[in-house]
């Protein structure tokens, strides 16, 4: 019985024309065991070819010399060159203790504010509605728009936030934000958390909704303060989560250094460089195309290890 | 009991107001300030005393930017990207997305996984092999070209997002139009996808929105107006003119309306089909 509707599907044809039929043959083709494999083909060897193909392409990029200013001797293997010049490289090195700072800071607001901000959408207020549609747009823009937006409003000369702190008292004089070492990568994780937080806010509140509401009239009756229910029920029940956008986060900010590249391409001095910007920076700059595979290539280690370590570890936690 | 518990829910109620009011304006402000910036005239942006209500306004850097820069190009460009973006992820993935909510079959998994796992390769070190390819392919510098290489991060983001939406899709549906005699294709395309549009217009949206706003790839893989797009013509002018704040803030407001109005769009949507899951739950 349960194979009969496979059979009916496919009546024979009708006449020459219908023998034919692309759609038939398709219809045809689609009752066969490998409908699914026909189906996952294209974008399969689609992201072959544009993607584990050149990250082996990478990989291998960073064991050869390419340098597209001087083309003599490119494309020679060089064994373990770059990665030894990058052990004796200071700029990486900070670069490295930069994303490390750059990361953890981000994450923790963004975290901070998007948890906020999905608790008290989750207590579903009276015209809350509209509010939640306000704090999501930062997430949709382009880093380009937000980037640039923030620098005018942050410039030393024409910034409104210069003015409004003066104002209230909490500076003395408008503050060059991007152009003093000190200040520069504070800032541009501040313009990186008020971009990301809601990224936070839309998988808490998903997770907020599958919590039953039967665990906190239970806390309420056993007399749970507000904190109290936050750390033994919302937290514990979000844990799965939360560990999934933390690790996406991490990959994300990882990976891209768009912001920092429109907001400070890495200065002044070196104090807002990081791994992925170097990297693009050597490549784009540089044309150092050996080096930058090498740079990006410890990073997807990295960041494999982080992802596999935080994978473990959350894993232990739940036994 | 019941008199703290009311109050206490009062002070959070308040809380809970003050947070979003004030996370509200905090990302709405700077719009509206970028908003206000692309209407004053070079006086008032640049001057001593900060200009809040401004008593004059001009379009002039609008039609500046429109006439003067080359931005109509940038944007038919970034359309023609996106749109080819859009096309590629909904050719391949749909199909995709559907094999892997409706069948299983040997590999499945280590399959999901892998479309799960590319998402975390670096940006960086997929861009200069790709820059490489494209240049000996004769693809670098085309929207096409581009369009491919949105695809390597976007298309994963594509299948896995609308796998959820075919997951919430019922199948009994599908099952009768199977007995009645339909093939597993037609069921597909005749049942399925249209029950999952409001899902799969969600995703193409947001497919759409981060083609329309990606800079790094844009940046690496365009050398020319022919196919540069806006973020990459908007972060140029930074450094042509010295600081042009009027001609920037118009840009920004130029560029991100198409997101917020797709963005609108897909807050519809996105709340049908969650409404629609708890009806069906």
């Amino acid at each position: 019985m349960s194979r009969g509707p496979a059979f009916s599907a496919m009546p024979p044809p009708r006449n020459m024309w219908d023998a034919i039929n692309p759609m038939r043959l398709l219809g045809e083709l689609s009752e066969t065991r490998y409908w699914m494999y026909l189906l996952l083909l294209p974008s399969a060897l689609l992201i072959t070819a544009i993607v584990l193909f050149p990250t082996i392409y990478g990989f291998q990029l960073s064991f050869t010399e390419m340098r597209l200013n001087r083309p003599a001797g490119n494309g020679a293997l060089v064994g373990f060159k770059h990665y030894a010049r990058m052990l004796g490289d200071p700029i990486f090195w900070l670069a490295l203790r930069n994303t490390a700072v750059w990361v953890t800071f981000s994450i923790l607001i963004e975290f901070l504010v998007g948890l906020g901000a999905a608790l008290a959408l989750n207590r579903n207020l009276p015209g809350t509605k509209i509010l939640a549609v306000l704090i999501l747009i930062p997430y949709f823009l382009p880093n380009v728009v937000a980037g640039n937006m923030w620098g005018l409003m942050l410039d030393s000369r024409v910034g409104v936030v210069n003015d409004l702190l003066v104002r209230v008292g909490l500076l003395a004089e408008y503050k060059a934000w991007f152009a003093d070492p000190n200040t520069a990568m504070a800032t541009a994780i501040f313009v990186e958390a008020w971009h990301s937080f809601p990224f936070f806010t839309l998988l808490i509140m998903a997770g907020l909704k599958g919590i039953p509401t039967d665990l906190y009239k239970a806390a309420d009756i056993d007399g749970a303060g507000a904190f109290a229910q936050l750390r033994l029920i919302t937290l514990p029940m979000l844990r799965t989560i939360i560990a999934a956008a933390i690790i996406l986060r991490v990959i994300g900010l990882v990976n891209s250094p768009d912001l920092l590249l429109i907001l400070t391409q890495g200065g002044p001095g070196r104090s807002t460089q990081v791994l992925s910007l170097y990297a693009f920076q050597n490549a784009y700059s540089d044309f150092n195309f050996g080096y930058a595979g090498a740079l990006s290539t410890v990073m997807f280690v990295l960041l494999m290890l982080f992802a596999w370590a935080y994978i473990r570890l959350s894993k232990v936690n739940q036994d | 009991m019941a008199q703290t518990r009311s109050s206490s829910n009062l002070i959070w109620n308040i809380v809970s107001y003050a947070v979003l009011i004030f996370l509200a304006v905090l990302s709405v402000g700077p719009l509206l300030w970028m908003l206000l910036t692309s209407f004053k005239v070079e006086d008032d942006i640049v001057t001593r005393t900060m200009v809040y209500f401004p008593t004059r306004f001009t379009f002039e850097w609008y039609t500046k930017l429109w006439t003067q820069s080359g931005y109509p190009v940038l944007v038919i460009n970034s359309l023609v990207t996106t749109a080819m973006t859009v096309a590629i992820c909904l050719f391949t993935g749909t199909i995709a997305s559907y094999a892997f909510s409706r069948f299983n079959f040997p590999g499945r998994t280590p399959l999901m996984l892998g479309y799960l796992v590319v998402r975390m390769f670096p940006a960086v070190l997929m861009i200069i092999p790709l820059f490489i390819v494209m240049r000996n392919l004769g693809l670098f510098d085309t929207s096409i070209g581009l369009a491919v290489a949105y695809t390597s991060f976007l298309l994963p983001l594509f299948v896995w997002m609308l796998k959820g939406f075919f997951d919430a899709a019922p199948k009994e549906l599908e099952s009768a139009a199977r007995i009645d005699g339909s093939t597993r294709i037609g069921a597909m395309f005749r049942i399925v996808i249209p029950i999952a549009r409001n899902g799969l217009v969600a995703t193409c949206v947001f497919v759409a929105i981060a083609a329309w706003n990606e800079y790094l790839f844009a940046l690496m893989l365009t050398s020319s107006t022919g196919s540069r797009t806006w973020p990459v013509g908007l972060q140029l002018m930074v450094g042509e003119f010295q600081l042009p704040w009027g001609m920037l803030a118009a840009g920004g407001i130029i560029s991100i309306i198409p997101v917020i109005v797709l963005f609108a769009l897909v807050q519809r949507v996105m709340v049908a089909g969650i409404t629609a899951g708890a009806v069906k739950g």
